[in-house]
């Protein structure tokens, strides 16, 4: 259980928080069904618990930078399948160029 | 109903009514896909369930991720929210409407003043039923910002998904209910029609005919609209035992039956004696009558109001199927 009063699991998990819509958002170019798609992040070491990934795709999509319908593919059940907006691929670029700077200044800073 | 279903069921009280159906049916989704990615959905044992279930989380938790912080009445209360309604809700409406019925029956009222006096009650019950439902609102919003985040802990043991429990389904028949009705009203019918011959009906003690009571004429004149309405309550009662469901164009026709028994019940007790006496008791039989009358209206003014709260409360429809 999340230990509320240690510091570092606090910043740790604030710090996790904060990349997780710019990971989500990056993986969804192509379009996803929630389990794929946690899949996808845990292969490239980005481990996320489904009950935050799915509350996360539910509020970017209410923000308009995802889409979703319901589908039945390759006679399987049906599945919500989320694909990244036109007003999503802008704030991931944006978010992008962010990523970078921040990146590039902390490394110095740490360095 | 499996496992899966229960867990489902149980996430989904915790949900907004609104949002409830598409958050289920995403979770079964994920559900059935974890557990594919193990082995055969459907040849999984129960406790393969039970341990993808504990690892998914505990229903209200899962059900609080996606409801986020910002409620008025939050997912530990709604539950409880839900069912203190439903009580005070039904309540409140079967007592106006058998209040409605007896006031009804005791006054002299015809034609329009009769219907003017409905229409004037049916906007006062919604008058209060909206100001109660405000109250019970205000009360569990006022409890979720009061109570402290230690009162609102589950100070349970480790969750375990083998104790979920089934959710009730409200639209199955209830079969005992259904038989004990018929029953009852074959009951009613022998009663009824053994006894509309004069002098039929008394009450003995040691051999003394003391109360010797019988029906009037007037009530005589009832009795095939009783007989009518107990044979459809028959009919009806059958046909369900046969469904075993509730449908929307079922319950409507019970409503009409149980609003038929209602008018009956009333036009009953505004009319002439319907109970006389040879021995002078024809006070207490018509006392009897009335109470035996006032109880038919009471009963009939709750299953209406069941009936209705459960034809506005309709299922969600899920979010598919959708196009190949």
């Amino acid at each position: 259980m999340e230990n509320s009063s240690d510091p570092l699991q606090n910043m740790l998990l604030e710090l996790r928080r904060g990349i997780l819509s710019l990971a989500v958002l990056s993986q969804l170019s192509n379009e996803q069904y929630g389990y794929s798609l946690l899949k996808a992040l845990s292969d490239q070491g980005m481990e996320i618990d489904q009950s935050t990934l799915y509350p996360l795709l539910r509020r970017l999509e209410s923000q308009g930078l995802l889409q979703s319908d319901w589908r039945i593919v390759n006679e399987a059940r049906p599945r919500r399948y989320y694909v990244i907006s036109a007003q999503g691929k802008a704030v991931l670029s944006t978010l992008k160029r962010e990523w970078s700077a921040m990146t590039e200044t902390m490394t110095k800073m740490l360095s | 109903m499996n496992l899966i279903d229960k867990y489902i069921a149980e996430v989904g009280k915790h949900l907004p009514r609104r949002q409830r159906a598409d958050i289920e049916a995403e979770i079964r989704s994920t559900l059935m896909d974890m557990l594919e990615e193990r082995k055969q959905a459907e040849t999984a044992s129960e406790a393969e369930v039970v341990a993808l279930l504990k690892e998914y989380g505990e229903p209200r938790k899962v059900a609080e991720s996606y409801v986020g912080p910002r409620y008025l009445i939050g997912p530990k209360l709604y539950p409880l929210f839900e069912l203190v309604t439903k009580i005070v809700l039904t309540v409140i409406f079967a007592i106006a409407l058998a209040g409605l019925a007896l006031s009804l029956s005791r006054s002299s009222l015809m034609g329009l003043e009769f219907l003017q006096r409905v229409g004037e009650s049916a906007l006062n019950l919604l008058g209060s039923l909206i100001a109660i439902f405000g109250n019970i609102v205000l009360v569990f919003a006022i409890l979720e910002r009061t109570l402290s985040a230690k009162d609102m802990e589950d100070e349970s043991e480790e969750w375990d998904p083998a104790k979920l429990e089934s959710e009730p389904d409200p639209d199955e028949v209830k079969i005992g209910d259904q038989i004990w009705n018929i029953l009852f009203m074959v009951l009613f019918l022998i009663i009824f029609n053994l006894n509309a011959n004069p002098d039929a009906w008394y009450i003995r003690e040691n051999d003394w005919n003391f109360l010797s009571l019988r029906f009037t004429d007037a009530f005589l004149s009832y009795l095939p609209w009783i007989n009518t309405l107990a044979a459809l309550e028959i009919a009806m009662g059958i046909y369900m035992i046969r469904q075993q469901i509730w449908t929307t164009a079922t319950r409507i026709v019970n409503i009409a039956l149980q609003l038929a028994w209602i008018a009956l019940g009333v036009v009953m007790l505004r009319g002439p004696n319907l109970i006389e006496s040879a021995t002078g008791f024809s006070r207490l039989g018509n006392l009897m009558a009335s109470v035996t009358l006032t109880i038919i209206i009471i009963v009939s003014c709750i299953e209406v109001a069941q009936m209705v709260y459960r034809l506005m409360k309709t299922r969600p429809a899920l979010p598919y199927p959708m196009v190949k």
